[in-house]
């Protein structure tokens, strides 16, 4: 067998021969073993091909810039081109130094050297053909009679008339005459303790303080008061029991709320919300209440069936953020299934708020959440 | 620096600018294309590689009277002087522009897509062409990360087509250092390469 042969060229003597620097050997190798011969071959395909590419490339910019140079320049001084000042040379640290010299002593400059010389022009006179003293005294005339006119006509009585008759007008004050923004009626509800929803029934009358509540009025009391809600003017209806006017119809109920009032809420009043007075507990955002800012939030886990499907989407929900910033009564709005809704519903209990304001107060808002599943 | 190599050397004797301009523009006619391309593709920026090639020949000019071919290392001709001239422009050129850090993002650089365009051969097939077009985008990535001194040496060797000898006299090099530049530069050339397919 070959000596030469014996083993393949190594990667390191490869390159010592693209760069003509083999032993002997090696290029003895390389002629006679052709596994090496074609390995050095596409190294040096590879750098023809990128001297190729250079050559062209600085071939085409020459020509650009020879094209370049015809356009622009001069043949002529074609030397003087290339000796450029030296200023323009300059590192920029000498560049400062120097305009900060000049700055403090400006260099004199030779004296300037007019080069051009005034020129003698026609006279202008005789362009009017000797008319200059008539018209120049025509046009006098003719704006002395223009002004005299104007104040002439200033001192006439009609138009002094007119210009006395002014109306004066004045901006009345309006700020008693606007309308003052109403006091916000007083949100909350009532609610008693039974098990099922208010039903329909006439409300009992309103009054500022509960005393009695609407239900299990107490049997042959000795001083008889009739039972009172704490609750705005609203219709009423006329029915043997006591109930909310706009509830629906079924075994006579006060709700099942807290309280003394009706429906499902808690307090004196009437509705789902809390502390008296007619509605839901929560404010609605806007019109002088502040959003709840979430400060905490952690992020939704997936379902396992949900990772499995690769299933995407949002959930929405609607919940209550209450005055402690805590979310309250979440219901799922548009739902996305196979747990997911679950799952956020779990976060967001989770979640913590900077709860809504109004006029400076924490009040319980009523917000929409949308939360977003993502599979990465 | 080219001003030492100048300077160094001795007297004048066999000025090749005898003939005045005419004679230094017709050397500016043969050489610039050569000077030209080595310094657009070390610095792959048009209008610098044009400063620097007349800047090239503006200090060859100057120093015509100390030119008498031979430097120190030994004898060298007239292309390879101005190309010592150019590479120390070069050098100058990265050592000032690491000063005018806040130039760079002025600078029109090439992209690197736009340079294996110009590849030769144009009638080749698609494929073959396609990759070429490749291995040439590759060099030219491989040779921008390379240092200063390995990709001068490895223009020199690979675009130039100079020998060990004419590149150890163009950088002032000894021809031991030059060879492991070049094999380095070699090697991460063939990395990049490699990496590739």
């Amino acid at each position: 067998m070959n000596p030469h042969l014996a083993r393949h060229l190594t990667r390191e003597q490869i390159s010592k021969c693209l760069i003509g620097d083999a032993t002997p050997h090696e290029s003895q190798h390389v002629s006679s073993c052709a596994v090496c011969r074609g390995e050095l071959a596409r190294f040096e395909l590879s750098f023809s091909q990128f001297r190729g590419s250079v050559r062209r490339w600085s071939d085409q910019e020459e020509q650009l810039s020879r094209v370049r140079e015809v356009v622009t320049m001069n043949y002529e001084n074609h030397l003087e081109r290339l000796l450029i000042p030296a200023s323009v040379d300059l590192p920029w640290y000498k560049g400062i130094v120097i305009s900060v010299k000049e700055l403090i002593h400006p260099p004199k400059l030779p004296p300037l050297e007019v080069t051009s010389k005034p020129v003698k022009l026609a006279s202008l006179k005789g362009l009017y053909g000797g008319h200059e003293t008539t018209a120049g005294l025509g046009s006098v005339i003719a704006h002395v009679a223009v002004v005299a006119l104007l104040l002439f006509a200033g001192t006439l009585k009609p138009v002094q008339q007119a210009i006395k008759e002014v109306v004066p007008l004045f901006a009345p004050d309006l700020k008693p005459l606007q309308p003052k923004p109403k006091p916000e009626a007083s949100k909350g509800g009532g609610g008693s303790p039974q098990r099922t929803a208010e039903t329909k029934g006439e409300l009992p009358r309103v009054a500022p303080k509960s005393f009695v509540p609407p239900i299990r009025p107490q049997d042959d009391p000795r001083l008889a008061v009739n039972p009172t809600i704490v609750a705005p003017d609203m219709p009423n209806i006329n029915s043997p029991n006591y109930g909310n006017p706009l509830g629906g119809v079924g075994i006579p109920s006060a709700g099942n709320g807290i309280g003394t009032g009706i429906g499902s809420g808690k307090g004196p009043g009437i509705g789902p919300g809390s502390g008296g007075g007619f509605g839901g507990s929560a404010y609605k955002i806007g019109g002088g209440v502040s959003a709840p800012v979430p400060v905490y939030r952690p992020e939704p886990e997936y379902s396992e069936e949900a990772r499995k499907a690769k299933w995407q989407g949002a959930v929405l929900l609607q919940l209550v953020v209450d005055e402690n910033g805590v979310p309250q009564d979440i219901k799922v709005i548009r739902s996305l299934g196979l747990g997911l809704d679950q799952k956020a519903i779990e976060a967001v209990q989770k979640w913590r708020f900077k709860p809504g304001q109004k006029d400076g107060k924490a009040v319980p808002v009523s917000a929409n959440i949308e939360v977003n599943f993502r599979l990465l | 620096m080219d001003r030492g190599l100048i300077q160094k050397s001795a007297p004048v004797a066999d000025p090749p600018f005898e003939g005045g301009l005419n004679d230094f523009e017709s050397l500016v006619r043969q050489h610039r294309p050569r000077i030209f391309r080595f310094l657009l593709a070390s610095l792959r920026d048009r209008e610098a590689a044009e400063n620097l090639a007349r800047d090239c020949f503006v200090r060859a000019f100057k120093a015509r009277d100390q030119f008498r071919g031979e430097s120190n290392l030994g004898k060298c001709g007239l292309a390879t002087w101005l190309m010592h001239i150019a590479a120390n422009l070069v050098r100058d050129h990265q050592a000032n522009s690491r000063l005018k850090f806040w130039r760079r993002k002025l600078r029109s650089d090439l992209d690197p897509n736009d340079l294996s365009d110009w590849i030769p051969d144009q009638q080749q097939s698609p494929e073959a062409l396609a990759l070429a077009k490749e291995r040439v985008d590759a060099i030219w990535k491989a040779a921008a990360s390379l240092s200063e001194r390995q990709r001068t040496v490895f223009l020199l060797r690979f675009v130039e087509d100079m020998d060990l000898l004419e590149i150890a006299v163009v950088t002032g090099m000894k021809e031991g250092t030059i060879k492991t530049h070049l094999f380095r530069a070699v090697q991460a050339v063939r990395l990049v390469l490699e990496a590739q397919k």
